[in-house]
């Protein structure tokens, strides 16, 4: 079966669509279809793509208007007419290759790592937590950093140093690892006008993630604690 | 930039939800600044406020006033929706919640839709 693929192509100074039909076998992803073009069809045409198995998030495009990874969609489930853009709210480099530097640089900037005072790589020491504690935070660590989010997110829409909900979400999952001990420096990272009080709860975030990771809910946790300690700040 | 707030293409119902509130936060903020433009005319004498009340309380403004009060309504449950969320509270039943504030709303909206109604044709 031959199944239209109509891209969203940018050369770097202007930008135009251009169609594609190829063939389709059942099971094959859109990523597959993808690299079908690039082989046979259109060398030029550019995507990211790695791990093909929806654990690396390099793949994130917009197929049919929604956002989603590419390796994990099948061709056939979205029908024989497939429009596929670069994600929204980042800049395209080259057709479906977005700039994720800054969108790498707010993760980055939340200290997504265990802050102890007791680090010693030299000789390190095992640290013990219970199911229940691993639990707290689990659901948070699957995240692949696919972006998915941070496109639909008005808040990072209008505003492009918003942290956006992945980069929360990251701050989130480390302060509640028991292990950890850098609540304070994240709160006091994540607080700020263009962090957690930039969130308005459109929750769009929770509702794309292929991950199904609920970031929506992690700023609004982070947003409750940095409330309490702005309150608890006023008494100090 | 700005636009950006009612993209609602390709996303999910809590996406409108927000499109809507923004809009009609929008509307209310203009409405706020008339409103105490008006207020401010009673300073101009009692006729003049008497003037525009005759003006605007008036069948022709109904459907203005009906489409306010829409606007006012749904900002107002949908705000208490947010409000309960970012207490931390009930993101697992977000869904539920929205469609019952979207009940909520219609249902209040019609009542006092109705009342206004009442008031201004004098039925
Ligand atoms: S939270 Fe979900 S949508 Fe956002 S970057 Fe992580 S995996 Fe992707
Ligand atoms: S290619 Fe790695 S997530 Fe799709």
């Amino acid at each position: 079966m031959d199944v239209e693929f109509k891209i969203k192509r940018f050369d770097g100074e202007k930008s135009y669509w251009q169609t594609f039909n190829i063939p389709v076998k059942k099971g094959m992803t859109v990523l597959e279809g993808l690299y079908y073009i690039k082989e046979n069809l259109d060398g030029s045409l550019a995507f990211r793509a790695s791990c093909r198995m929806a654990i690396c998030g390099s793949c994130a495009v917009k197929i049919n208007g929604k956002p989603r990874l590419a390796c994990e969609t099948q061709i056939l489930e979205i029908g024989n007419k497939l429009e596929i853009e670069p994600l929204d709210n980042f800049r395209v480099i080259k057709d479906l290759v977005t700039d994720f530097e800054g969108f790498f640089a707010k993760h980055e900037s939340v200290k997504p790592y265990l802050i102890r005072k007791d680090d010693n790589y030299e000789e390190p020491v095992e640290l013990i937590q219970s199911p229940k504690e691993l639990y707290a935070y689990y659901d948070f660590t699957l995240c692949v950093k696919c972006g998915i989010c941070y496109s639909v997110c008005p808040a990072a829409a209008t505003r492009d140093d918003y942290l956006g909900p992945a980069a929360i979400t990251a701050a989130y999952r480390f302060n509640a690892d028991s292990r950890d001990e850098g609540e304070k420096t994240r709160l006091a990272l994540v607080c700020g006008d263009n962090g957690v009080w930039r969130c308005h709860f459109a929750a769009e975030c929770s509702e794309v993630c292929p991950k199904q990771i609920d970031p929506a809910k992690a700023v609004q946790k982070m947003r409750f604690k940095a409330a309490i300690e702005a309150i608890k700040s006023i008494f100090r | 930039m700005w636009q950006r707030w009612f993209t609602v293409k390709g996303r999910s119902l809590f996406s409108i939800a927000f499109s809507l509130h923004r809009l009609t936060g929008i509307v209310l903020t203009i409405y706020l600044c008339m409103h105490l433009a008006y207020l401010t005319s009673i300073r101009m004498g009692k006729e003049v406020f008497e003037s525009f009340i005759a003006t605007t309380v008036t069948p022709q403004f109904l459907i203005f006033d009906i489409l306010l009060i829409l606007a006012g309504v749904y900002h107002g449950v949908n705000g208490l929706r947010l409000i309960i969320h970012e207490f931390g509270l009930a993101y697992e039943s977000r869904k539920s919640i929205l469609y019952i504030s979207v009940a909520i709303a219609l249902i209040v909206w019609l009542i006092a839709s109705y009342r206004m109604y009442v008031f201004v044709m004098g039925v």
